[in-house]
């Protein structure tokens, strides 16, 4: 469980960056690095299937959807830009949009199984299935000192894939309302976690 | 448009969670690109949602590197951004034809208010300006808008934008020839559905004639132009001028 150790450094020779950097593993993966391309595959590999598969539900599609984001990661590094938030925010991002756009395109068929299916997620599942029990329990006593609203509607969001206009209808809640909740919950979430920006 | 910047500025949680519709997205995203402020917002609240996502890591089912590692060396990369392949042609393309069509627009309001000062009948002049325009907003927006340009022998130019999925066209000249009074320019659409006149164009302004919209574009068809007596005929009776593949 050493990510770090499972990068060999093979023909890049002493240019190849802190295993940790990960910002500087996809500059190299965007010139094509295959051994910068599996140490970025030992970092995210976990996060991205974890949070495809919260919100895809069924293994097998997960794993698909965590494959093509994997790939994306490889084909599209070069559009990384540091400038403008971190590599791992960049890859999160490609994961969770892929995970919610194939939610949202089978949608229709299964609308009424989501919804039963979605709207009892609570936020202390997020510690469940997961091992990094430092940065999992930082994320819970986050969640924990939201609003209940708040924290339904980032829940509802990001784990349950559901638009605003969605989770309004799931709660109860004007669209506008929730809304603003979903806006005022992360500027929350980020300065409870001390995310620098 | 403060007031819509504000409501769409309270859309940063939910974009930042891609909890918003595709039309949303987009229509945000067009609002980022203007707004350094929100792009930092954005950047900052998407570091919060990673975190998120790192919470729920699960480890990945064995034998998904392999594949992954595999697909990766049999899949080509994207070039870094800023190169020419960069940017999707069909996108500059409808960026020209915008400003086509606003010149368009343009030299059709103009034409429209000239000539209903002079002959005083202005009112018919504008409903007929702005029945026209709608038709040629509908064809400048098309998904397919295609812009052509061409000369016409005798001397004058042509801009043509067109779409298959409207089946019309938009048709303007510049500097055409000017033909006596007994004559006009005839348009014509001509192809497997057989020739069918389209217009006689009116007379030019400022050396600017149309925009004209010719509708019941079919696929297979030319745009013609012919010179003709003045009240128009049936099918063409002199050489072709103009004669566009559409």
């Amino acid at each position: 469980m050493d990510p770090a150790g499972g990068a060999p450094a093979k023909d890049s020779g002493a240019s190849v960056p802190a295993p940790t950097d990960l910002a500087a593993q996809l500059r190299l993966v965007a010139r094509g690095d295959a051994a910068a391309f599996d140490a970025v595959y030992d970092q995210v590999a976990a996060p991205v299937f974890g949070i495809v598969r919260r919100v895809i539900r069924d293994p097998a599609q997960s794993e698909e959807v965590t494959q093509d984001v994997l790939l994306e990661v490889w084909r599209s590094a070069s559009a990384f830009d540091a400038g403008r938030g971190s590599a791992t925010a960049w890859v999160m991002m490609l994961a969770h949009r892929r995970a919610v756009d194939r939610v949202r395109s089978v949608q229709k068929e299964s609308e009424r199984e989501r919804r039963t299916a979605g709207a009892d997620i609570p936020y202390d599942e997020v510690a469940e299935a997961v091992e990094s029990s430092l940065e999992r329990e930082r994320v819970r006593r986050c969640l924990g000192s939201l609003t209940e609203l708040q924290r339904e509607s980032v829940t509802l969001a990001y784990y349950g894939g559901y638009t605003y206009g969605q989770v309004a209808s799931l709660l109860g809640v004007p669209a506008g309302t929730v809304k603003t909740r979903m806006r005022d919950a992360l500027i929350r979430l980020r300065d409870c976690l001390g995310v620098a920006n | 448009m403060k007031a819509r910047d504000q409501d769409l500025h309270t859309l940063a949680g939910a974009y930042a969670m891609d909890a918003i519709s595709a039309p949303d997205r987009a229509r945000f995203e067009r609002h980022l690109a203007g707004c350094q402020e929100c792009a930092r917002e954005i950047a900052s609240l998407r570091e919060a949602t990673a975190r998120l996502a790192a919470a729920a890591a699960v480890p990945p089912p064995a034998g998904l590197k392999e594949r992954v590692l595999a697909a990766a060396a049999a899949t080509r990369q994207q070039p870094p951004a800023g190169r020419p392949a960069a940017v999707p042609l069909w996108r500059r393309r409808r960026r020209l034809i915008v400003t086509a069509g606003a010149a368009a627009a343009a030299v059709l309001l103009g034409a429209a208010v000239v000539s209903g000062i002079s002959d005083g009948s202005m009112r018919d002049q504008l409903s007929q300006a702005q029945a026209s325009s709608q038709q040629i907003a509908a064809v400048l927006t098309a998904g397919d808008a295609t812009m052509m340009t061409g000369t016409v022998r005798g001397g004058g130019t042509v801009t043509i934008v067109m779409s298959h999925s409207r089946h019309a066209l938009v048709f303007t000249a510049a500097d055409l020839r000017p033909l006596p009074g007994s004559r006009g320019y005839e348009l014509w659409l001509i192809g497997p559905a057989g020739d069918r006149p389209v217009t006689m164009l009116p007379p030019g302004r400022h050396d600017m004639t149309g925009p004209v919209v010719a509708s019941g574009l079919r696929s297979g068809d030319h745009l013609a132009l012919t010179a003709e007596p003045a009240g128009g005929t049936a099918r063409p009776t002199t050489p072709m001028m103009l004669d566009v593949a559409l």
